[in-house]
């Protein structure tokens, strides 16, 4: 067996992190503030997200090809009490769900991107197509016009499909986390990072799969047969998309792109939750500000008691709740480094230890920007 | 006796706070009250006040040093009754927004009180000694004000305002002392038939004496330097008073004895005051524009507005005097406003430098409250319609367009260049991202919008029903220009009466 020549070790611009990763912890530094910031906004994420894949799956499944979908984010339970309590913002706002849906659409990657430019893709999708207009000539003869308006509408209710099955598996992760925490058993972020990292090894091969009800019968889009998997082709996608590039125009600074402040290929774009800036910059509506009303709408109180003793109490939890929301994303991007790691970072081996480093130093490179919040968390 | 109890209550009051052994605390809980009980006190003198009359209500008239010519006479009208309110709002407003750690807290409320006392006699005082005599009274406490509680430049700032404003008294008090003597008369009392014997160049020269004190108390150009230091040095309180009551003492001298007194002169030189009045308009625009830091900023703006007042006094309509009684009081609420939100702002992130400040309408970690009302105050002071500053600004251009269209033009540019120099400030300190240096800004409370909300409110209410406001007000300064003797004034009169309904508003 030949072993290659071990390189010199530069030191890293973040050799600390580097160094820490190397051992099993994380990009988070441990500490008890921390800790409780992350646990409570990962169990109050856990209700958040269990709310959106419950949405997302409501509309691939139920309002599929409902091009006109008023009552999409009713869950099928349209009464005026219900839509007295939407109007009144009284609400989950499920919009940014389909944010972070759409940035995965954009960004592509994983196995579900290429599988939906396939024939057998098509073909599938044209026979539910065919099935759900069968009785609607005018949108017969639209999709006659534009056959691919309508195909393009069931990849992107795939993604909704794939997101809701995707957060579907991590809101359990989170509130057996969050059990686990309650009970005592997590006592660090190290903890929380194994064991999260373990909870997406042991998911890693649950099947991605799609099919609808039309008329009674069922038509499927994904069938398991194509063998896409939760880890591969919605968890790494879904990081990639969502923790590192986002939408360019989605996020709470505007980008100019005329004035070339937008990069030119994708792959640069840095626009995800680890790089989002936390304060808000006035306007209303926008996605992190969306997702912060959420995780304070199901904030633990432990963590709400935390909040109050510093800074402006209760008067900036979206600054706060979003801070800590980022906290714990590194702690979930630590669980996905560590687990997509070449070698066990228990690993004495020096070969093993230095693929290891290589694996780490690149993702952090990705993180090595001047609006990351990586330097920021440390203190 | 309500009159008396206005100036003699505070200055029993500043006897209290500052020799009873009250602690920091209970002093400010004392002065509040009493802060409290004097503005109720000016609010039953506005509810008692009878609008239609044109002349002195509430006359108290007692011998005093009578073969000096000097009495006690007291009076109330429409010039002086909503001066006499706003001295008593912003005093209250000082006293609530004065620091709970202040240093010397008896001195410093006692101080206030015979501030308050000083100024409500200027006001009150319808004998020409007694008038100077408050009027030199209020520039001590003052004085201390700024120079004790300023900043670090405080002795300079203090000690400039002094010299500054006793010269201002000496010429007017040299301009009482002249009008008397030269009229023959043996009493001090406020006549404005004094001068009606005088040939016209020594009535010129009073005039110009007097003018010119005022014009430094007001302050105008080119007298006006000591201002912006004042402001600077005086803490956010201080502020608020000096801009909101004691430039009034310069504006109301200037219409109650320089125009009241010298009708005649008035009419000659009122055309280089309207000139004037443009210079001292422009230059305080154009030097606030050149500013970056906010108080300062508000200081000149101060300026600019304080020469429209002698724009509207030197055409010296119905309508446009209507305009400068409301431009005092406006001037009053909006510049209270804006000293106590830069306040505010310089407490929370420690700079009032508009070339560091940002970002500061963030909703979550900045201050969108004061935020939000500095864009209201700013839209005052720049004249939008709905609020005051807009009623007074229209008033006095309206007013005045006839008899100095030149000027009243240029005037209004000074009124654009404010919106200039106001949006540079909201935009530079308040819009755009918040920095990371001010990204966790200590928590602004209720009780301390709460100043800033009654004033902004106030703002609306007069901007919105200015009758409100002119009723108390229009009788009297209708009466003094109808009483001008020139027939060309005679004529801008008629006209202002046939075109514009004056009363009500």
């Amino acid at each position: 067996m030949t072993t290659k020549p071990l390189s010199p070790i530069v030191p890293h611009p973040f050799e600390s992190i580097v160094q820490r990763l190397s051992v099993g912890d994380g990009l988070l530094p441990e500490s008890e503030t921390n800790l409780l910031e992350v646990m409570g906004i990962l169990e109050s994420y856990g209700h958040v997200i269990r709310a959106y894949e419950i949405n997302l799956r409501y509309i691939a499944d139920q309002q599929f090809l409902v091009l006109f979908p008023f009552f999409k984010y009713m869950n099928g339970n349209v009464t005026w009490a219900r839509l007295l309590q939407h109007w009144q913002h009284d609400r989950i706002n499920y919009e940014f769900a389909e944010y972070c849906m759409k940035g995965m659409m954009y960004h592509g990657g994983g196995g579900l991107d290429a599988y939906l430019d396939t024939p057998e893709f098509i073909a599938l999708a044209n026979q539910a197509i065919g099935a759900k207009t069968s009785k609607n000539l005018l949108v017969r003869g639209f999709n006659t016009v534009s056959s691919d308006f309508l195909l393009e509408q069931v990849r992107q209710l795939c993604y909704y499909r794939v997101l809701g099955q995707f957060w579907d598996i991590m809101a359990d992760l989170f509130f057996d986390l969050a059990d686990r925490y309650h009970q005592g058993k997590i006592t660090s972020i190290r903890d929380v990072i194994h064991f999260v990292k373990d909870g997406l090894v042991a998911a890693a091969a649950v099947p991605i799969y799609y099919s609808v009800d039309i008329e009674g019968e069922s038509y499927e889009i994904i069938p398991k047969s194509v063998g896409l998997t939760f880890l591969v082709d919605a968890a790494i996608p879904y990081v990639e998309s969502v923790f590192f590039r986002s939408l360019p125009f989605m996020g709470i600074l505007s980008y100019n792109a005329q004035a070339q402040q937008l990069p030119a290929e994708q792959s640069e774009f840095v626009y995800g939750v680890l790089y989002a800036d936390p304060i808000p910059a006035g306007s209303a509506g926008v996605p992190p500000s969306l997702l912060a009303r959420d995780l304070i709408r199901h904030m633990p109180d432990y963590l709400l008691n935390h909040y109050r003793t510093f800074s402006r109490g209760e008067t900036d939890l979206c600054v706060k709740s979003i801070i800590s929301f980022q906290k714990s994303m590194f702690c979930v991007t630590s669980g996905t480094m560590i687990g997509l790691a070449p070698h066990s970072t228990d690993s004495i081996d020096p070969q093993d230890k230095a693929e290891n480093r290589q694996h780490f130093t690149a993702w952090i490179d990705r993180l090595i920007n001047s609006r990351s919040q990586l330097e920021i968390v440390q203190n | 006796m309500l009159l008396s109890a206005l100036i003699v209550l505070p200055i029993v009051g500043a006897v209290g706070v500052g020799f009873l052994p009250l602690n920091g605390g209970q002093v400010k809980a004392a002065a509040l009250t009493l802060a409290s009980v004097l503005f109720g006190l000016t609010l039953v003198l506005m509810v008692q006040f009878d609008p239609t009359i044109a002349g002195l209500q509430f006359l108290e008239n007692l011998p005093w040093l009578s073969e000096l010519g000097l009495d006690y006479r007291l009076g109330v009208d429409g010039l002086s009754l909503l001066l006499v309110v706003l001295n008593g709002l912003l005093t209250l407003v000082a006293i609530y927004i004065t620091e709970p750690t202040v240093t010397r807290p008896r001195f410093y409320y006692s101080l206030i009180f015979l501030l308050n006392s000083g100024v409500v006699g200027a006001f009150l005082a319808h004998n020409l000694l007694l008038f100077f005599l408050f009027y030199e009274l209020e520039l001590i406490p003052l004085y201390l004000l700024i120079s004790i509680w300023g900043g670090a430049r405080r002795g300079y700032a203090g000690t400039k305002f002094l010299i500054y404003t006793a010269i201002s008294g000496i010429l007017v008090l040299a301009g009482f002392l002249g009008l008397t003597w030269l009229s023959g008369s043996s009493s001090f009392d406020y006549n404005p038939a004094l001068s009606q014997g005088l040939p016209i160049g020594p009535q010129l020269l009073l005039l110009g004496a007097i003018v010119v004190g005022f014009g430094i108390k007001i302050p105008l150009f080119p007298f006006h330097t000591w201002l912006p230091d004042a402001h600077v040095e005086a803490s956010t309180p201080i502020s608020v008073l000096l801009a909101g009551v004691l430039l009034k003492l310069g504006t109301y001298g200037l219409l109650r004895f320089g125009l009241g007194l010298f009708p005649e002169a008035w009419m000659i030189a009122a055309p280089w005051f309207a000139s004037w009045a443009v210079v001292s308009v422009l230059f305080g625009a154009l030097a606030a524009i050149a500013q970056t830091d906010m108080k300062k900023m508000v200081a000149y703006s101060s300026i600019g507005h304080m020469g429209f007042v002698l724009l509207a006094a030197a055409a010296a309509t119905p309508v446009s005097m209507v305009g400068a009684m409301f431009q005092m009081v406006a001037h009053g609420l909006i510049s209270g406003l804006l000293f106590v939100l830069v306040g505010l702002v310089y407490k929370k992130t420690g700079t009032r430098d508009i070339t560091v400040l940002r970002g500061l309408l963030n909703p979550e970690r900045g201050l969108p409250i004061v935020g939000s009302l500095m864009v209201l105050a700013v839209m005052a002071s720049a004249g939008m319609p709905g609020m005051v500053g807009f009623i007074s600004e229209f008033l006095i251009f309206r007013g005045s367009f006839a008899a100095y269209p030149v000027q009243t033009l240029l005037c209004l540019v000074g009124t654009g260049l404010t919106a200039v120099y106001f949006l540079l400030l909201v935009n530079n300190t308040f819009f755009g991202r918040l920095p990371p240096q001010f990204s966790d800004l200590p928590m602004m409370t209720w009780a301390e919008r709460s100043p800033g909300l009654l004033l902004a409110v106030l703002i609306v209410v007069f901007g919105l029903s200015p009758g409100w406001m002119s009723r108390w007000t229009e009788v009297t300064t209708i009466a003094l220009v109808r009483d001008f003797p020139t027939v060309k004034h005679q004529v801008f009169l008629q006209e202002a009466s046939d075109s514009i309904p004056v009363q009500p508003l």
